[in-house]
């Protein structure tokens, strides 16, 4: 009698845990947190100094596109900024704050993000998750004038896998949006008018070619 | 040299088992119901059963070079905004060609060790962007170092055409079961390109369309009929791959 009632107590209970794992794959709501390490870029940096600032509310930015989902992209826009940084200029000084910096490079680069969206199949209608980051990039001189402040967006998707978590595809989504963001600065931070012209006035050009 | 355009189709050996249940009725005497039974029971599966296209291009019928130590990478296309080449797709048809002694770098590792130069938005769409980017001497460096003879671009997605039917489901103290019945057809379209990344050119090109139909039927349990066009676009796309560069 009481091997029967133990029985279909643990019964229960194990279609209960499995009801409540399956329905787990189903939430609506995401919180994911990107720390992973990022590949280092393949590319000959050119011979330009150049202090980078991630101040504590970059370092530590948590995004929140929406009620439902939750982003931690502190640290991973840390890590990959900073490689795609050490790409770009042959020196290069990572800071948490402008005073910290010792002033002698000749660049100062603050970023920070304007906005972070993401999109799910419910909304955009197809099997896609989306996340975009929008980041601004404070370009100085040494001296604290303004050179440029340019807008970087990044992209990134993932398809939708049956009976797989939207945690788990806004976390892929978020990492490909990031390595995004390291290739368009790779791709274009040279390309930028006014760095450009900067460039040629300090005859930087001339000498990296 | 003539190139070589090749039109295959074919279907899951359902139909070949159907010919042979009828051969084997008129050479015996077995009785008509159970021939009955059995075509029925074929009939039910033949209905997931995928229908296959290959279309193939390349310059001759000789297999491409591939010298011992030289490897072939698998990437996905992911530069188009309504869908995505998936990973598992890219992984299939590497663990395909693996099994014919072909050397297959993982995609991501190629990836990462060539960050950021294939990304989806970097990655070259091209011959003329490959050319270029192959004569920067760290990518050429990074290519040689992980001996990449080849690059097979994979492009393409598995939709869900249409669906009909419902099927509903419930659970009450008494016991639970489905009842209904769904179906819905999916297709599978994929493009390879083969590229040689020593003479950077194109070496030939493969065309893939699975179609079919899969139906859920409720009667108490649900039971899946499910046709793997996925499965089967992977294994017809990576079997001709591997006939690129092995004698058949």
């Amino acid at each position: 009698m009481l091997k029967n009632y133990l029985s279909k107590t643990v019964l229960k209970r194990s279609l209960a845990l499995i009801l409540l794992a399956i329905l787990s794959g189903c939430s609506s709501s995401a919180s994911v947190r990107i720390d992973q390490e990022f590949p280092t870029v393949l590319a000959k940096p050119k011979a330009i100094s150049a202090t980078v600032v991630f101040d504590e509310a970059f370092a530590t930015y948590i995004a929140q596109p929406n009620k439902k989902t939750v982003i931690d992209i502190g640290a991973g826009q840390v890590k990959l900024l900073s490689n795609a940084f050490a790409g770009l200029f042959e020196e290069v000084e990572f800071v948490s704050s402008l005073e910290e910096s010792a002033g002698e490079n000749s660049l100062v680069i603050i970023p920070s993000v304007r906005e972070v969206q993401v999109s799910t199949p419910s909304e955009n209608y197809l099997n896609v998750f989306e996340v975009w980051i929008k980041y601004s990039l404070e370009i100085q001189t040494a001296d604290g004038e303004t050179i440029d402040s340019w807008f970087m967006p990044a992209y990134g998707k993932t398809p939708d896998a049956f009976m797989a978590s939207k945690s788990r595809a806004i976390e892929e989504a978020s990492i490909i949006a990031l390595r995004d963001a390291g290739a368009k600065l790779m791709l274009d931070f040279y390309r930028i008018p006014a760095i450009y012209g900067w460039m040629m006035e300090q005859k930087i050009l001339e000498e990296s070619e | 040299m003539k190139p070589t355009i090749n039109h295959k189709q074919f279907k899951t050996p359902i139909e070949s088992l159907v010919k042979r249940l009828i051969e084997r009725k008129s050479n015996s005497n077995n009785s008509h119901t159970k021939l009955y039974s059995s075509l029925i029971m074929v009939a039910l599966l033949a209905g997931c059963s995928a229908t296959t296209t290959i279309d193939e291009y390349r310059p001759s019928d000789e297999p491409i070079e591939l010298n011992a130590g030289e490897n072939v990478v698998v990437l996905g296309r992911r530069d188009a905004g309504h869908y995505e080449t998936d990973r598992d797709f890219i992984n299939c048809v590497s663990n395909r060609m693996r099994g014919a002694d072909i050397g297959v770098l993982p995609e991501q590792q190629f990836i990462d060790s060539i960050y950021p130069w294939f990304e989806p938005r970097t990655a070259p769409k091209g011959l003329p962007r490959l050319k270029r980017l192959m004569q920067d001497p760290l990518v050429k460096g990074q290519v040689e170092k992980q001996s990449v003879r080849y690059l097979v671009w994979l492009d393409g997605s598995t939709q869900t055409l249409d669906q009909g039917g419902s099927i509903s489901c419930a659970i009450g103290p008494g016991g639970g079961g489905c009842f209904g019945f769904a179906q819905w057809d999916k297709l599978s379209v994929y493009e390879a390109i083969v590229w040689d990344m020593t003479n950077l050119q194109e070496m030939g090109r493969l065309r893939v369309d699975s179609e079919g139909t899969s139906y859920l039927i409720g009667a108490v349990a649900p039971i899946p009929l499910l046709t793997p066009v996925k499965s089967d676009a992977c294994s017809s796309l990576g079997n001709q791959l591997k006939s690129f560069f092995t004698e058949q």
